[in-house]
């Protein structure tokens, strides 16, 4: 099982968690800081994923003979 | 065993994005489309392979190296353009899902335009006038 | 395994500083009571005793208890040590010293700070007087207290682990 397969235990974790602390911030009264947080969530996985999709198109480039 | 090793990923996969779709349907999206990937990148070796084969076969049978690139494009173009395609369906965009197949087929197209054009005088110049 | 004990030792962390921070919130309350307590006996003594002010401070704080009993030991302290000081230089020299020890904040501060100044300067019901308004500060502030306990307290333990669970993710 070649490439990173914790990535997609990494990432349903952090949405878990996230959902998690958002609930509790927002049971607290803090419904702000639990979008900010949401909102930061989302984008750490969004990094991961983009340099996962930049790596599949360039072995796509690669074995298709794209120059 | 590599189908078992595959499919057992994306059942896992699949229960974990049901669970996160419930809090976040953002996350379970995410999730699936990075599963694909995965799946897909690691079975690029084995279409590596096959592909070196093919071309090893074209290279003995002389044919044309072109016509093979051509080939072998069309068929990157077709595969990006199909998972772009079922990503943004999943997502519930299926308009932005159509227009990127629209873009696939046009862009196959114009590079098969120039073979399309080689065949027609050929069949031309056989023809007697 | 060493990645194991690296995780398991992130969310301790996590856990532990969110109960900190819970735990902040619930002394508070109970501070503000022991100094509420303190003034209280520091009234009694001061309208019907006859003791000097250090002993009376010493007195009390045998008597209070807990973390505020500190102020009052400080303060008397200084009251016998340093001769040259006036009583409320005395009394805002252990406020400023034992207030980063205790789980008390600014509100209360200054209401311990306007006390200083009147500490030892006017007759009896003067000082009375200015005790009894402390006190009604003190009791408004008391129950802020625990009002921030109850919503936030559950909150910040959860967020603790919650967010010590998420480092180790991010650092998988």
């Amino acid at each position: 099982m070649g490439y990173d397969v914790n990535a997609i235990f990494q990432i349903a974790g952090i949405g878990i968690i996230v959902a998690m602390i958002h609930t509790v911030l927002k049971q607290s009264g803090k419904d702000d800081w639990a979008q900010w947080v949401t909102l930061i969530g989302f984008i750490i996985v969004l990094f991961m994923v983009a340099s996962f999709i930049n790596d599949l198109f360039q072995e796509i480039k690669r074995v298709f003979l794209f120059q | 065993m590599d189908i078992i090793q595959i499919v057992g990923l994306g059942i896992v996969a699949t229960v974990l994005s049901l669970v996160v779709k419930e809090q976040k349907p953002m996350f379970a999206f995410v999730l699936a489309t990075v599963t694909g990937v995965i799946i897909f990148l690691f079975l690029i070796g084995k279409i590596s392979d096959v592909i070196r084969v093919l071309e090893g076969i074209a290279m003995q049978a002389n044919v044309n190296i072109v016509y093979l690139d051509t080939i072998l494009k069309i068929i990157g173009i077709a595969y990006i353009a199909e998972f772009g395609a079922q990503v943004t369906r999943d997502a519930g965009q299926g308009a932005i899902a159509s227009k990127i197949e629209l873009a696939g087929k046009i862009l196959i197209l114009v590079l098969a335009i120039p073979i399309l054009s080689v065949i027609v005088e050929t069949i031309v110049q056989l023809l007697p006038s | 395994m060493l990645k194991l004990l690296g995780a398991s030792l992130i969310i301790l962390a996590g856990t532990l500083c969110g109960m900190q921070l819970g735990g902040y919130l619930a002394h508070r309350p109970l501070q503000i009571r022991q100094l509420r307590t303190g003034l209280t006996l520091l009234e009694t003594e001061i309208v019907y005793g006859s003791r000097s002010l250090s002993e009376a401070l010493a007195s009390i704080s045998r008597r209070v208890g807990g973390e505020a009993a500190r102020l009052f030991s400080q303060a008397a302290e200084l009251l016998a040590t340093e001769q040259e000081w006036s009583a409320s230089e005395c009394w805002h020299c252990a406020v400023h010293r034992i207030w980063p020890g205790t789980a008390l904040k600014e509100p209360e501060k200054d209401v311990m700070l306007q006390l200083g100044f009147i500490l030892g300067q006017s007759d009896r019901e003067d000082q009375q007087k200015h005790i009894r308004l402390a006190l009604a500060n003190l009791e408004h502030e008391e129950a802020c207290a625990r009002d921030s306990q109850q919503r936030y307290e559950k909150m910040c333990r959860s967020l603790g682990v919650l967010s010590g669970v998420l480092l180790v993710i991010l650092l998988y």
